[in-house]
């Protein structure tokens, strides 16, 4: 099994599109920046995946940079590696 | 279930959640089963009349005149509903016969338009929509209430289970949550488990961990003020905290929460965020389903595991409301 990609603390951008990656991850967080706050690893999902993703991380986004209202307030999504490039 | 919101405001709203439900269970729990149990032969067709003969046909209720009486009667007979599906769900578990339903099955690309459930739309003015869900959720009772009987008519489920099963999912409600917030207010290292591997520290409560991926657990502090969002669906973990609150699955919620959090919780909750105070929102999946751990109040040293669990409200668990100070 591969190792993840990303730690705790890096900072990363979510692709606009990606080919056959988890279909999960919110429109809103599409090609915006974010840091990893948490990584789990491959999660194991049979209920609702076939094959299991890449690993699992949450990353953080402020509200400014997803909605363009300023402000301290973040929203934190969980989304896996395939989407994730570093920023 | 309606005691949880004594003040009905928002008709449309209530209407809306009912319908997103109702079509939520239809077509991902309930429909799906069935077809699965007829094409595998687990249960005959003979064995759905027969029990549907068993049930007899459901009384009628009067329609309550008074249009806030007719909403709370249909959540209650959609909370019936989901009960009664969660009751003969859980008494069945046969290993190679998962359910397949349209999501699933697009990701892992079996995906075939001929076995859709279309999402059904309910149209008109209010009443004309109430009529509508009073009409489906009552032929969605029918159907969960004949395949129940069926599956006890085929042998593969007991009556005893069942009621064991029923019992122990009434029992679901938010409690489960206030005794994990209970524990970890009075327990600093039973927190930091908690914060770290979610489910596994729940089994020191002796609480079911579940099987609904994992969970995340957003602490407040005097610094944050969390709340939880599924904006994909509506992921919880159900099977830990009950249902969340009927205002989790609307559209208004989920787009607005992401995009502007503090005004939303203002304007939705009447919940003043303190400025000093940042609001983190935590969007739900299937893989990661997130709970609030409120911060305990003041007012409360020297209480008892027992008497504080007793103070934590569903409402606090998703991060739409505080805890108040008891007296």
């Amino acid at each position: 099994m591969s190792a993840d990609r990303f730690t705790v603390g890096d900072r990363v951008r979510v692709l606009a599109t990606v080919q056959d990656g988890n279909p999960r991850t919110p429109r809103y967080v599409r090609d915006k920046r974010g840091v990893i706050t948490a990584r789990y690893g491959v999660v194991v999902n049979p209920l609702d995946h076939h094959e299991p993703y890449p690993p699992l991380y949450t990353v953080e986004f402020r509200v400014e940079e997803l909605s363009g209202v300023p402000g301290p307030d973040l929203v934190t999504a969980d989304l896996h590696e395939e989407w994730l490039e570093p920023a | 279930m309606s005691g949880d919101h004594p003040h009905m405001q928002d008709f449309e709203g209530h209407v809306e959640a009912v319908a997103s439900d109702l079509e939520y269970f239809r077509r991902k729990r309930i429909e799906p089963r069935v077809l699965l149990y007829l094409r595998r032969g687990i249960i005959g067709w003979g064995d759905l009349f027969g029990g549907h003969d068993e049930i007899g046909s459901a009384d009628e209720p009067e329609p309550q005149a008074d249009l806030e009486l007719r909403i709370r009667a249909l959540e209650d007979s959609l909370d019936e509903l989901i009960l009664a599906s969660a009751t003969v769900t859980a008494g069945v578990r046969l290993a190679d016969h998962t359910v397949a339903i349209d999501d699933n099955r697009t990701e892992r690309g079996d995906y075939n338009p001929e076995f859709r459930l279309p999402t059904r739309s309910y149209e008109g003015d209010i009443e004309t929509r109430i009529g509508l869900l009073e009409k489906a959720i009552t032929d969605a009772r029918h159907l969960v209430a004949a395949f129940t009987r069926a599956l006890v008519l085929a042998g593969q489920v007991t009556e005893e289970d069942l009621a064991a099963n029923r019992s122990r999912l009434s029992e679901l409600g938010h409690r489960n949550g206030a005794r994990i917030v209970a524990r970890a207010w009075v327990d600093p290292e039973f927190k930091q488990r908690l914060l770290e591997t979610g489910r596994e520290a729940v089994r020191e409560l002796d609480i079911p961990p579940g099987r609904l991926g994992r969970l995340g657990v957003a602490e407040n502090t005097e610094d944050a003020h969390n709340i939880v969002v599924c904006t994909l669906c509506s992921c919880y973990p159900h099977d830990l905290l009950g249902n969340p609150p009927w205002w989790y699955r609307t559209d208004e919620y989920k787009t607005r929460i992401v995009t502007e959090p503090r005004e939303t919780i203002r304007d939705m909750f009447g919940l003043e965020i303190d400025p000093d105070r940042k609001v983190v929102v935590h969007d739900s999946t299937s893989d990661v389903r997130w709970m609030v751990l409120p911060r305990r109040p003041d007012g409360t040293e020297g209480m008892s595991e027992e008497e504080l669990a007793e103070l934590v409200t569903a409402e606090s668990l998703v991060g739409s409301a505080e805890i108040a100070s008891p007296g």
